[in-house]
């Protein structure tokens, strides 16, 4: 019989240097009791609320950067399981307001780096933050005006939803 | 038969008496249909019958291996793949009066394809991802659930299946019930208990490789095959011992002749151009067939008269047709093979170099029927690629190949003599160029979802859709256990204003006969019965019965969720006739009414979502078992 198969995590192990991110020296392996893992929490805290500080994509919206991520979500063959444009298909679609795994920056870097259950390769290991950071602001442009090679217009479905209005999702509570 | 190991109560005399009662009323003739006794599984096989109808002068091999007529052991309930039922308590005259017996979820929200077994008094069910197989017993108001048994399957699994997790369907044979995980696991479980007999790992997740397809039960082999053509892995055939579990061969479809197992001096492809040494090696630049695709993931049929079986492989590995210049053998090929040995006796391409990913792991159906005056042993392929394949089964001859498609435009036609396409040059697709308008599309003029054959009408019922494409070629990175395209696509509806038909093809006249148009595109299967009634599902949720020699849709019910499986039939414990089907959308096509899909994105599941996102406003996911009856008198 088979033995459950554990994901590994790539939390404590992974070089968060380059870019503008902030500078952190990678936790030894087997982190003492008591440190903060440096990944952003999926689920919510018990207890009163203390917020984590978060990490901020260095790239923001910016064109070369989004262009880059773009090109990166192909050759990494993103779109092969996330669809041409993210709208889904093996894998969830990244561009409806949806996440199962949080939206924000960090949340959406950690889903690269370390995995995710259902299938999820774990980049981490393969790809230099930078990169990953490049593919998180594309991530995030998706459905705004700020997109690169925006999808074409869908025949069968003419009306398409709403465009993505980022402040409105940053303020909105839950999954981050 | 096995029917007294497993307690069953059900007398033979009904079997029988229903077999007789098709022979007088209907004229169809069933030589030796209810086989008595357990003989050892080889001998077994050799005890074939033949269903027969006078007018068309068709014939169907039937082996004790599908079980006493009103049961269903095999996946498409003969090796014949014929999907033809003898049971005629339900016919056209009647069929508006069914009802609905029972329903119940499996509780797994996924692409329901497939189709029950029932064997003696229990109906078998196996869900989609985390793959349970279900026992339910037919004896009980409702169908009580007598077991569950899980197999755990890998998670991330998930991850690399191209098109929901969908399961095609369990096998049964010598008190097991046999089917494939999603991870790439065969499990004999035992039919009466729900206790694991074995469970045999044969491929690897992280490779890219998941399982979807049923396998069938050959003599005393277990016979399987792989998924992941759209993430570079390498299309095997395997045969594991129905005893043990253990792999007995390893057949690849592309590779090194020692490996494709085409080294018999038997080994003979009835063109020149499928002739030649390590084909599998030499169709490609150098170590590209070990990226080759090629899987089987379809459906395996069997003669048990040639002993050979049959199966069509999908895909070359990598979309982008530049990235592989070859003819890439042997992709989209059907192959013959001797299931004991596993080597090959004929192949024969379908398409060489395949610029469209058009699978052809369709069913092969096969029967014996007259051919321009002469009775010949026929291989029926209805095609992705929107062609009827008629084939001679005994030598891979190309007999005919007519579109049964009418969009049909990335080739003009078949040379007969070479057993080439035409090829259209201005819908080939290539690197760094759109090319638009070809059709039909990746998912085909029909997809995975089976047809049926009537002996009584001679003719083929096919689950076709209308799609079009525009491809484009691009760059390709290979990146184990990631999909290894190199391919934007976008799907659209073809010409004409619908999406699918149900095409009832007269074989013999290469045309078709009749079709019945549907808004949504058909991605279910279709069972025929004598009682002269075909049935099938739309993906928009209605089941329908159609009369089979004229397509007058007789009665349709609307179920819950989008139909992906295939109906099945049989007879119940109290002797009337049963007609089930899933209700649960998924797949790759119906995967587009998910909310993880969005429909903005026209290129999202693989391409399809330009011509399915559509799907969403007429269905939603759904996980149920329907059971159909004409009312009790
Ligand atoms: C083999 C298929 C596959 C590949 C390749 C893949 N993903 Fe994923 N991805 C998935 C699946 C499946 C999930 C959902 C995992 C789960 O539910 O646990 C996922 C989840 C995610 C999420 C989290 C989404 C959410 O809703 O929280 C992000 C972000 C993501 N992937 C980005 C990427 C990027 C960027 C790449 C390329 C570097 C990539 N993925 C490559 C299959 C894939």
């Amino acid at each position: 019989m088979k033995s459950p198969v554990i994901l590994t995590s790539f939390l404590l192990a992974l070089p968060l240097t380059g870019g503008a991110q902030q500078e952190a020296e990678p936790a030894p392996a087997g982190a003492l009791p008591g440190e903060i893992s440096q990944s952003e929490a999926i689920g919510t805290q018990p207890g009163p609320d203390r917020t984590l500080p978060k990490t901020q994509n260095p790239y923001g919206m910016d064109s070369n950067a989004l262009a880059e991520g773009r090109r990166l979500f192909v050759w990494y063959n993103c779109y092969g399981c996330h669809g041409g444009r993210g709208g889904g298909g093996m894998g969830p679609s990244l561009r409806d307001a949806t996440w199962l795994y949080g939206f924000s920056d960090q949340a959406i870097f950690n889903s690269i780096a370390d995995g995710r259950r259902y299938g999820m390769p774990a980049w981490g290991t393969k790809l230099p933050a930078e990169q990953i950071w490049k593919i998180t602001a594309y991530i995030k442009s998706m459905g705004t005006e700020f997109e690169p090679k925006a999808p074409p217009p869908n025949p069968v479905y003419p009306e398409p939803p709403p465009r993505r209005d980022i402040p409105r999702q940053q303020e909105r509570k839950g999954a981050d | 038969m096995r029917r007294t190991r497993h307690g069953n109560s059900k007398g033979l005399g009904r079997v029988a008496g229903f077999a007789l009662l098709g022979l007088l009323t209907l004229g169809v003739h069933a030589e030796s249909l209810a086989q008595e006794e357990t003989e050892p599984s080889a001998e077994r096989e050799q005890e074939i019958s033949f269903i027969s109808d006078d007018g068309t002068g068709m014939r169907i091999a039937r082996t004790p291996s599908a079980g006493p007529t009103g049961e269903w052991w095999l996946p498409a309930l003969d090796f014949a793949n014929s999907r033809y039922s003898q049971l005629d308590q339900v016919s056209k005259e009647n069929v508006q009066n069914l009802e609905v017996v029972t329903t119940w979820s499996t509780g797994i929200n996924h692409g329901h394809e497939g189709q029950p077994l029932v064997v003696g008094n229990t109906m078998y069910v196996v869900t989609p991802f985390p793959n349970y197989l279900l026992a339910f017993d037919m004896t009980k108001p409702g169908y009580a659930l007598k077991w569950k048994f899980e197999p755990h399957p890998d998670p991330t699994a998930v991850g690399k299946a191209c098109c929901d997790l969908v399961n095609r369907g369990a096998a049964y044979a010598d008190g097991k019930v046999i089917y494939n995980t999603l991870d790439n696991h065969v499990v004999a479980v035992n039919a009466e208990t729900g206790e694991l007999a074995w469970m045999t790992k044969v491929g690897s997740a992280d490779e890219g490789e998941t399982m979807t397809m049923a396998p069938i039960i050959v003599k005393d082999k277990v016979l399987v095959g792989n998924s992941g053509g759209e993430l570079g892995v390498r299309g095997w055939l395997k045969a594991l011992d129905l005893q043990t579990g253990e792999v007995q061969w390893i057949a690849y479809n592309t590779g090194p002749d020692e490996e494709t197992l085409m080294t018999s001096p038997d080994f003979k492809p009835y063109y020149a151009k499928d002739q030649g040494e390590d084909l599998g090696v030499k169709s490609w630049p150098p170590e590209q067939w070990k990226l080759g695709g090629s899987t089987v993931w379809g459906w395996v049929s069997y003669d048990p008269e040639l002993d050979l079986i049959y199966y069509g492989t999908g895909n070359p590995g990598v979309w982008n047709p530049d990235l592989r210049p070859g003819a890439n053998k042997w992709s989209l090929s059907i192959i013959a093979r001797d299931p004991e040995t596993g080597q090959a006796r004929w192949a024969y391409q379908l398409v060489p170099h395949d610029a469209w990913d058009y699978d052809e792991i369709m069913e092969n159906i096969l029967v014996d029927m007259p051919w321009k005056g002469e009775m010949r042993k026929l291989l029926i392929h209805p095609g992705r690629t929107g062609f009827m394949y008629v084939l001679d089964r005994e030598t891979g001859e190309l007999l005919s190949a007519d579109k049964y498609h009418p969009h049909t435009n990335w080739a003009s036609g078949y040379d007969l003599d070479t057993g080439l396409p035409k090829v259209n040059e201005a819908k080939r697709t290539h690197m760094g160029q759109e090319t638009y308008d070809i059709c039909p599309s990746s998912t085909g003029a029909k997809e995975v979802f089976p047809s049926a054959i009537s002996p009584r009408t001679g003719l083929v019922y096919i689950p076709a859709h209308n799609y079009c494409m525009n491809f484009q070629g691009i760059e390709a990175n290979y990146i184990a256990g990631t999909p290894y395209l190199g391919a934007d696509t976008m799907m659209y509806p073809g010409p004409g204003g619908y999406l699918g038909e149900l095409i009832a093809w007269d074989v013999v006249n290469g045309k078709k006969a009749w079709g019945i148009k549907e808004q949504y595109p058909l991605q279910g299967g279709v069972l025929a019965t004598s009682g002269d009634v075909i049935f099938y599902g739309t993906t928009d949720g209605w089941f329908k019965a159609a009369d089979a020699t004229n397509g007058e849709v007789l009665w349709k019910f609307k179920v819950s969720s989008g139909i992906v499986g295939n109906p099945m039939t049989y007879i119940g414990p109290d002797g009337r006739q049963y007609i089930a089907i899933y209700a649960g959308i998924g797949g790759w096509i119906g995967s587009n009414a998910f909310e993880k899909i969005s429909a903005d994105d026209p290129t999202a599941a693989l391409g399809t979502t330009g011509a399915a996102a559509n799907l969403k406003k007429v269905t939603a996911r759904g996980s149920d078992v329907y059971v159909f009856a004409l009312p009790e008198e």
